[in-house]
């Protein structure tokens, strides 16, 4: 641990509601529209965190712990990821394996809380959400097995900083792969377009956002605050493959780090823009093809 | 060594007590449970000595027995094994006391509790025998009982049939481990396991064919695809607590077989290594796939039975490759991986089987899509449930991720090494989709089955379980959690487990695990983490609920005004979109009409490929039924052909 990573794990926790601000607002721009502030999220977290709550009756105690699950599980996962490009807070050998599971789990207990409500809507919202992560989690680990294999590490901290810079003069093409790989994880994983649209209004199209269809006040906020961060810990380590930053001084790290979150922000407000959402049935091959991509780039690496 | 035998003593006591008190009803149940408890206490004292870091121990009895020295011994690997016997099983067996107590009167029940009784046993037995003719009496002895066990309902036809198919498999199983072991004991000159060990080296081919036999005689009984299809209906077919035996220990013996002939036989070759660990690769992707088509609940378990022994198998692979290709750390923590994740898959399969047992109990059905919302009426089960689904995904922070991270550590070490051995990389995938794919499979039992509304009537009051089921549900789920949060208590030993394995010494079994441990700590620390900030943040909401307003409205149907519990999404549709993107291999057919679509889980193996051959087989066998006319003559003149045959043989061959 460095003052520099907890200082970037503080800008994360606290920039990570501007991140889905940002391609919303890129969008708004692209489309002609003003849209709404990049701001927008924390207000409506403020105005959520001061209101009730509405609960359905079929519900246990299982819809109330999911979202502190969820938080709790982005939050501990935060502490692995390298924010500011060269080490986290905490570092293990196999702290990717856990970084994994912590969102699995952050899922699983979402994916019970929509069926709690018994409500069918919310039940095809899980049972989506599953579908696609059981295609997401391989690529996820292809992605991080072409790191190790990369940087010679297994920890996630020890994929960036040094190793990878040396490992771009050698293996640029496995390295551009897999972050092409990472990136659509980041995109399937956090809902967004071409995924999920989480601007759709109806809830026979929606994936995620019909899920979590009867959270309401404080616990929605908490579930929109956790899906940011997560994307921000997503964007995060996508950002330390492209960008290296070895021998950086801790600001100059942490300004990349920044400025790096605000180009993912725009790159998904770009895709959202110029795509359409694909066709249900198309995801499982776009998400296998993020796969392939992977497992192309750790054949390099290995020959 | 005496330890063992005076436990193994007192838990047959124990079911022949619960024989002999069958009439007076709280003596004889109390008398069973307290007999087979401080037995398995008894017996596991020299198992944890040895996995302490203790001596090995062992007795021979010679004397005029066939087969030679019949021995009995304790190392490393049987005293992991003794663990997972005598320790689940005792849990699981007190659990069977409240589980048949409704079924006293009809059925016999005093003598399923001796059934359990002896096949700890025979279990115990199995893991501790080491002269070959001791091993397979102990083996027949424990898939006999497991016959008796698994059709203790035996006037319903599925269950017959699935005890026909278990004991067509396992003798097959047998027939091969006899073969097996009389070619080793031909070229090793003797049928101790030391004996065989020795006489390893003058295997023919470098021992491929005693690995080839192992792989199918000890597959059949691990249940590894495509050998498993006799498993699925005998565990779902058997008594709940039977299943929980099944499941959770007695195909772990298949796993004991293989670890055993391959540290008899010496360092293995890497194509071993390479069709376990492919074998391992395919068990748990198909496994779990078929497990997600299943509509029965306790079929749906089985079938994650050979998902997890996938999980297992990728280990063990791990561990050959690790051997062959002189990586001694990436074998010890393969097999380290392995030993895990037998213990932890032993503890909550058969945490889950109890679980769907007091569902069964409670409901009379075992039918997920007409079941829901038991989370109210079983709160104890349903918690129970939950942390055994959470463990069996491999979620932190319970047992069952420490073993599949581990796993993990020892395949991405493989990828920082040199040579072919790096392609094992490529299994992490695998493992990922696995995780995830069990993840969604859970996510659907325990969706459908607890949360929701219930989706019928029930036909009588559903009420939880007794203490008798309650207390052992929790002891298992308080195991999965310590080993969740203190990862350190079961892989240090592991550890030892797995160098004893591949023979490993030197400076590694010191040194070279100081980053796993140090892992393994954190591992523990964010297990820790996650529980208390979990807390933390309910604790805030909790708080926060009570001083701001809180409103109770129906779920939000989206404006549709008479919602209905049947209106809930089913298991079935829960599962569609993932079974239609993996449709060839899923097993699934589905019947559709104009107003009705129904699906229907056949096992590609059993229906595809075994009962067609069995049918045409019988076809065959039909011709040659006149052979058996019932005719004393006939017969004679048999016996006096085969004589003949044989001395004509002998002399073509020229030993007149």
């Amino acid at each position: 641990m460095t003052g520099t990573s907890l200082a970037a794990l503080g800008i994360a926790l606290l920039a990570a509601p501007a991140l889905p601000g940002i391609a919303g607002r890129t969008k708004a721009m692209l489309t002609g529209r003003t849209g709404s502030p990049v701001w927008q999220l924390y207000r409506d977290l403020a105005k959520l965190m001061r209101k009730g709550a509405v609960y359905s009756t079929v519900s246990t105690w299982v819809f109330r712990l999911a979202p502190a699950v969820l938080l709790a599980c982005v939050l501990v996962a935060s502490l692995f990821v390298p924010l500011d490009g060269r080490t986290a807070i905490v570092r293990f050998d196999g702290d990717l394996v856990a970084f994994a599971y912590l969102l699995a789990l952050g899922r699983f207990g979402l994916v019970l809380a929509a069926l709690d409500t018994g409500s069918s809507f919310e039940g095809m919202g899980a049972s989506r959400d599953v579908t696609y992560a059981s295609f997401v989690e391989p690529a996820l680990f292809l992605s991080f097995t072409g790191l190790a294999l990369a940087s010679d590490s297994l920890s996630l901290s020890g994929f960036l900083g040094e190793p990878l810079a040396a490992a771009w003069s050698r293996a640029a093409p496995s390295l551009v792969m897999i972050a092409g790989s990472l990136f659509v994880v980041l995109l399937a994983e956090t809902s967004r377009v071409p995924f999920d649209d989480p601007a759709t209004h109806l809830e026979l199209t929606m994936i995620h956002e019909v899920a979590v269809l009867d959270h309401s006040g404080p616990d929605l906020a908490i579930i929109l605050y956790a899906g940011a961060l997560k994307l921000t810990l997503l964007a995060a380590v996508v950002i330390g493959v492209l960008i290296p930053r070895a021998g950086w001084s801790g600001a100059v790290s942490i300004a990349v780090l920044v400025g790096g979150l605000a180009m993912v922000g725009v790159a998904v407000g770009v895709i959202e823009s110029v795509m359409a959402r694909l066709r249900l049935t198309r995801v499982p091959q776009v998400l296998v093809a993020a796969s392939a991509l992977a497992a192309f780039g750790i054949i390099l690496l290995l020959g | 060594m005496t330890l063992l035998f005076v436990g193994l003593g007192l838990i047959l006591a124990g079911g022949v007590a619960a024989v002999a008190f069958r009439r007076s009803v709280p003596a004889g149940d109390v008398a069973f449970v307290l007999l087979v408890l401080s037995g398995s206490g008894v017996g596991l004292v020299p198992a944890l000595r040895v996995l302490s870091g203790g001596p090995t121990v062992h007795v021979a009895f010679s004397g005029p027995i066939p087969g030679g020295a019949w021995v009995v011994g304790i190392d490393p690997l049987s005293a992991a094994f003794l663990l997972v016997v005598l320790g689940v099983g005792a849990i699981v067996a007190v659990y069977g006391v409240g589980y048949l107590a409704d079924e006293r009167g009809h059925r016999a029940v005093a003598a399923a509790h001796l059934g359990v009784a002896g096949l700890l046993v025979a279990l115990a037995l199995v893991v501790t025998a080491r002269s070959a003719m001791l091993f397979l009496i102990a083996w027949e002895l424990m898939s006999l009982i497991g016959l008796l066990l698994i059709v203790f309902e035996h006037e319903r036809r599925p269950v017959r049939r699935a005890g026909l198919v278990y004991v067509a498999a396992t003798h097959v199983g047998t027939l091969v481990l006899f073969i097996l072991f009389a070619v080793w004991g031909r070229h090793a000159g003797g049928l101790t396991f030391d004996a065989l060990a020795a006489g390893a080296e003058r295997l023919p081919a470098a021992g491929a064919l005693v690995l080839l036999l192992a792989l199918v005689g000890f597959g059949v009984k691990a249940g590894l695809v495509p050998l498993h299809f006799w498993l699925p209906d005998a565990h779902a077919a058997a008594p709940s607590h039977v299943s929980a035996l099944l499941s959770g220990i007695v195909i772990k013996m298949g796993i004991y077989g293989l670890l055993r002939v391959q540290s008899l036989a010496g360092t293995p070759p890497a194509w071993w290594g390479w069709t376990i660990l492919t074998l391992g690769v395919a068990s748990g992707i198909f496994g779990v796939i078929w497990a997600l088509a299943q509509h029965d609940l306790k079929r749906l378990l089985a079938y994650h039975s050979v998902e997890n022994i996938g999980i297992i198998l990728m280990g063990m692979g791990l561990g050959a490759l690790g051997l062959a290709y002189d990586r001694p750390a990436v074998a010890a923590i393969g097999y380290a991986g392995a030993l895990l994740h037998t213990l932890n898959h032993a503890l909550f399969k058969s945490l889950l089987f109890c679980g769907a047992g007091s569902v069964l109990r409670a409901t009379g059905t075992r039918e997920i899509d007409r079941l829901g919302g038991l989370a109210r009426a079983l709160p104890f089960t349903w918690v129970a449930f939950l942390i055994g689904a959470a463990a069996i995904v491999g979620l932190p922070p319970l047992n069952g991720f420490v073993s599949e991270w581990v796993v993990y550590q020892g395949l991405f070490q493989s990828a920082l090494t040199e040579g072919p051995l790096r392609l094992a990389v490529f299994a992490a995938a695998g493992l990922a989709l696995i995780g995830a794919l069990a993840l969604a499979c859970f996510a659907k039992v325990a969706g459908v089955v607890f949360l929701g509304q219930p989706r019928r009537e029930a036909p009588r009051g559903v009420t939880e379980s007794g203490p008798w089921m309650t207390v052992p549900m929790a002891a298992l789920a308080a195991a999965c959690i310590l080993i969740g949060v203190r990862p350190l208590i079961v892989l240090e030993p592991a550890l030892r487990t797995a160098t004893f394995l591949g023979d490993i010494t030197g400076p590694l079994s010191g040194v070279g695990f100081a980053p796993l441990r140090d892992a393994a700590h954190w591992i523990g620390l964010m297990a820790v983490t996650v529980i208390l900030v979990v807390a933390l943040i309910y604790a805030l909401q909790s708080w926060r609920r009570r001083h701001h307003a809180v409103d109770w409205a129906e779920t939000w149907g989206c404006g549709y005004a008479r919602p209905d519990s049947r209106m809930q999404y089913t298991g079935s549709s829960f599962a569609a979109p993932l079974l239609e993107a993996c449709a060839p291999i899923a097993g699934v057919q589905t019947h559709r009409s104009a107003f009705a679509l129904r699906t229907q889980a056949v096992d590609l193996v059993l229906d595809g490929v075994v009962l067609p051959s069995w049918r045409r087989l019988r076809v065959v066998a039909e011709r040659l039924r006149p052979i058996q006319s019932g005719r004393l003559h006939s017969y004679l003149i048999y016996i006096v052909a085969t004589v003949l045959a044989l001395l004509v043989y002998l002399f073509a061959a020229g030993r007149p």
